[in-house]
């Protein structure tokens, strides 16, 4: 039931801290719209699953901080214990005294097998305090250095340790113009790493949060900080407390569990994304009304023509008509834009969301060939509403949301690494060309798997 | 509904009357043992077909039986037989003992058998049901049940570690509370009823329930020698119905089973640990480096320690790891040979 979460490197810590933001005043909101009742088992469930008891009464956060330099953490620390709602555990961190080069080889293979020991000691202590534990969910940018190897290695090291608890990967795909001119080979490791030791892997994407930031919350300087909330606020809609049977007796007791089940069971494709509605500026909340048709339309429109939110969405693409041949499946830079989906979790959180009709989204046309609408979607809600939004919906899902970037992606490393250069930044620390190799193996592989759909 | 005595003499004659009387007496005893509750009685083409594969399951071989009619109409003799054989073979009333009895809620089993299931069953379930060729699966779609049944292992393991986690948390803080000072600890049950005595009621009635049903077997225990004598009068007759070959080859199919058994149960092999026990905290002794869990069974095996269990099942890993890793190398090696054998195909393994 409780989920311990691994905040790793400078883009980890401060998101993480955001999500225990978010979590904690969606908790304490007054608008959950709901009876006492169920706020009251919404808010114990919550609690359960992300906080653990004190003497003192503050709700403790089941995380552990891992950064090599001490002065993020330091930060987060003072910041989360000065809001009096919620803090850290002060032993449950690990840092260096010094910095130690953005370097992705170094953090794998140097610092890594280094502070094992120590990481995994904090991270079983947390482990140990929770009643059942559910499972971990890691937090960490792709293409960082030192941040980002490590990551992929305690990732690692969490599967060897715990090998029957569920581990979600949340990881943050940088953006397209990013200043780390080794990004895509950093990212490229993270990715095939990871693919191996977890089960699941959430991305968000710089460049789509920052589009939601300045297109929908009107914001004009963008700061890290706005960025940060908005992933937090999806990041909450999908793990606060929801019924996942049919019928509404008790919080989901397994929520990693339960997402892994209906999303990931197939070892090729564990890439999801993540997609919510509505996202407006909390001023204009009392100012607007939502519809359930109105945002399961958008939702699934949102999904079929892989749009990232819901302006701009291209209402053109439709799903293949059954029976029409599907072009050549070979080429990813096909004309037709639709995204086939493997399977889909929609998350309703709200007033009347049982009058929410989702039969367009069991339309099998949405899907691969290999699997029906009855065991590739799932709808979990619930009608406590979610951090003042009256209404709102979330989908994760695991469809070719992710394959044009992925492609890029390893397009680029690829021509890169076909001129060798950087390498030896790797091959300092342990990382040779055997493993890159491995590594474009292995995402290629993914990238084939997905595109055959 | 509890047949009437005269259900199983009509059966010992094969009256047709009596057959679905017996039919719904083994389905109501084999659901039980199942540990599936009793429901609505199923309609009998459905009762007939739930036992025909209960009965397939734990290896009763009589061809006679799997013929009856779907409508109940015939068999009462054969019913009767194979009554017989599950009260033997299954140990059909000890299982329904240890079914209905009042629970601790410390209960846990044991098993570190070898999964020797194979050699016992050699000879028995051969005939595998053949799919037909249009029955094609995507292998994708296998793929995925398979994941979503591990990853429902994995949550069922999560599970078990929290109840054990809570169960020691109540033996822990009622330790020495305890009227019997050896064990010193209440079980759930107990915990449960001293926090809602008004629940007191309930459990006599199952404790009342549950002596009953001992007495009666006990009671069936000091006559168990005349039903199995009738029995055999029974069996008698019918064989002197038949041919001498077929009842020559049926005694011989009886002997070969019946050696099939024994050699499976002498075969040399060290003594496993199996059972229901009940989970006791001991506190550690000064002697002992080893943790603190001890078992306390109601097998005749007695008391074993939990330390002991791990021990045992952490060699049984051991040994089913390296099993593991021998097959991927023999795959592997096969892959290579096939891909070699390919032109321009590279085999990467995983």
């Amino acid at each position: 039931m409780s989920i311990v979460t691994v905040q790793l490197g400078q883009c980890g810590n401060q998101i993480g801290h955001e999500v225990f933001n978010a979590i904690c005043s969606d908790v304490h909101g007054t608008h959950g719209l709901c009876s006492k009742k169920e706020n009251e088992s919404y808010h114990e469930a919550s609690k359960e699953r992300f906080f653990s008891e004190e003497k003192s009464g503050v709700p403790v956060a089941r995380a552990v901080l891992v950064d090599m330099e001490p002065k993020v953490i330091s930060q987060t620390l003072s910041i989360a214990a000065r809001s009096g709602c919620w803090k850290y555990d002060d032993r449950s961190h690990f840092c260096q005294k010094q910095g130690s080069g953005n370097n992705w080889a170094n953090g794998y293979s140097v610092h890594g097998p280094k502070h094992k020991d120590r990481i995994m000691n904090l991270v079983r202590k947390e482990a140990e305090k929770c009643d059942r534990l559910s499972g971990f969910f890691t937090i960490m940018s792709m293409a960082g250095g030192t941040g980002s190897g490590l990551g992929a290695f305690v990732t690692q090291c969490l599967k060897d340790a715990f090998p029957a608890s569920f581990i979600l990967n949340h990881v943050i795909w940088p953006y397209g113009t990013g200043e780390v001119i080794v990004q895509n080979y950093n990212s490229v490791l993270t990715l095939s790493h990871l693919y191996r030791s977890s089960d699941a892997l959430l991305v968000h994407e710089n460049d789509v949060i920052h589009k939601i930031c300045a297109q929908l919350m009107n914001i004009k300087q963008i700061s890290f900080r706005d960025v940060n909330q908005v992933i937090a606020h999806q990041l909450g809609s999908v793990f606060q407390p929801i019924y996942t049977g049919a019928g509404p007796l008790h919080y989901s007791r397994s929520p990693l569990g339960d997402l892994m089940e209906t999303l990931v069971p197939h070892p090729e494709f564990k890439m999801l994304g993540l997609r919510n509605i509505p996202q407006m500026p909390e001023n204009s909340l009392a100012y607007s009304t939502f519809s359930w048709p109105g945002l399961i339309k958008h939702l699934r429109q949102m999904l079929i023509a892989n749009a990232t939110m819901e302006e701009g969405i291209d209402w053109q693409v439709r799903p293949p008509r059954p029976g029409s041949s599907i072009p050549s499946k070979h080429s990813t830079s096909k004309s037709l834009h639709f995204n086939t989906s493997i399977a889909n979790l929609v998350l309703l959180r709200g007033k009347d969301m049982h009058s929410a009709d989702l039969g367009s989204f069991q339309d099998p046309a949405l899907y691969t060939s290999w699997l029906n609408p009855q065991d590739a979607f799932n709808l979990w809600k619930t009608p406590r509403a979610f951090n003042k939004y009256e209404k709102s919906a979330a989908l994760v899902s695991n469809s070719q949301f992710l394959l044009k970037p992925l492609d890029n992606l390893v397009g680029k490393a690829w021509n890169m690494f076909a001129s060798k250069a950087y390498i030896h930044q790797y091959t300092k620390f342990g990382i040779e060309e055997e493993d890159f190799l491995d590594s474009f193996t292995a995402l290629e592989q993914v990238i084939s798997s997905y595109t055959t759909l | 509904a509890r047949p009437a005595p005269d259900t199983l003499r009509r059966a010992r004659f094969d009256r047709p009357q009596a057959s679905s009387h017996c039919w719904r007496l083994l389905c109501s005893l084999l659901k039980q043992v199942h540990g599936g509750k009793w429901t609505e009685p199923d309609a009998i083409d459905i009762q007939i077909r739930f036992v025909k594969s209960v009965l397939w399951y734990h290896g009763y071989g009589r061809p006679e039986l799997y013929r009856l009619p779907s409508d109940g109409s015939a068999g009462s003799r054969e019913l009767l037989l194979a009554f017989s054989w599950l009260l033997h073979r299954i140990s059909l009333l000890e299982q329904l003992l240890a079914r209905n009895r009042v629970r601790t809620g410390d209960e846990t089993s044991v098993c570190t058998c070898e999964d020797d299931l194979t050699n016992s069953q050699k000879g028995r379930t051969e005939i595998a049901p053949e799919y037909s060729l249009e029955d094609k699966v995507d292998v994708r779609y296998l793929q995925w049940l398979h994941g979503r049944l591990r990853f429902q292992w994995r949550s069922l393991h999560a599970l078990h570690q929290e109840q054990s986690k809570l169960l020691h948390k109540i033996h822990l803080f009622t330790s020495g509370s305890h009227m019997d000072k050896i064990l010193g600890h209440f079980s759930v049950t107990e915990t449960e009823l001293i926090r809602q005595p008004e629940n007191y009621k309930q459990l006599l009635q199952f404790l009342e329930s549950e002596t009953m049903q001992l007495e009666a077997f006990l009671e069936w225990k000091q006559l168990e020698q005349v039903y199995w004598h009738w029995m055999v009068k029974t069996r008698e007759e019918e064989l002197q119905k038949e041919e001498f070959c077929a009842a020559a080859r049926k005694t011989q199919e009886a002997v070969e089973l019946k050696l099939l058994d024994l050699t499976y149960h002498c075969a040399p092999k060290k003594p496993k640990m199996h059972g229901s026990c009940r989970l006791v905290f001991r506190s550690k002794h000064s002697a002992s480096k080893t943790g603190f869990g001890r078992s306390v069974s109601k097998e005749p095996i007695s008391t074993v320690s939990a330390t002991e269990v791990i021990r045992e099942l952490q060699m049984r890993k051991a040994s089913l790891e390296r099993e593991l890793k021998q097959l991927q190398e023999e795959c592997r090696q096969r892959m290579d040979e096939i891909a070699e054998g390919l032109d321009g195909v590279i085999c990467i393994s995983p």
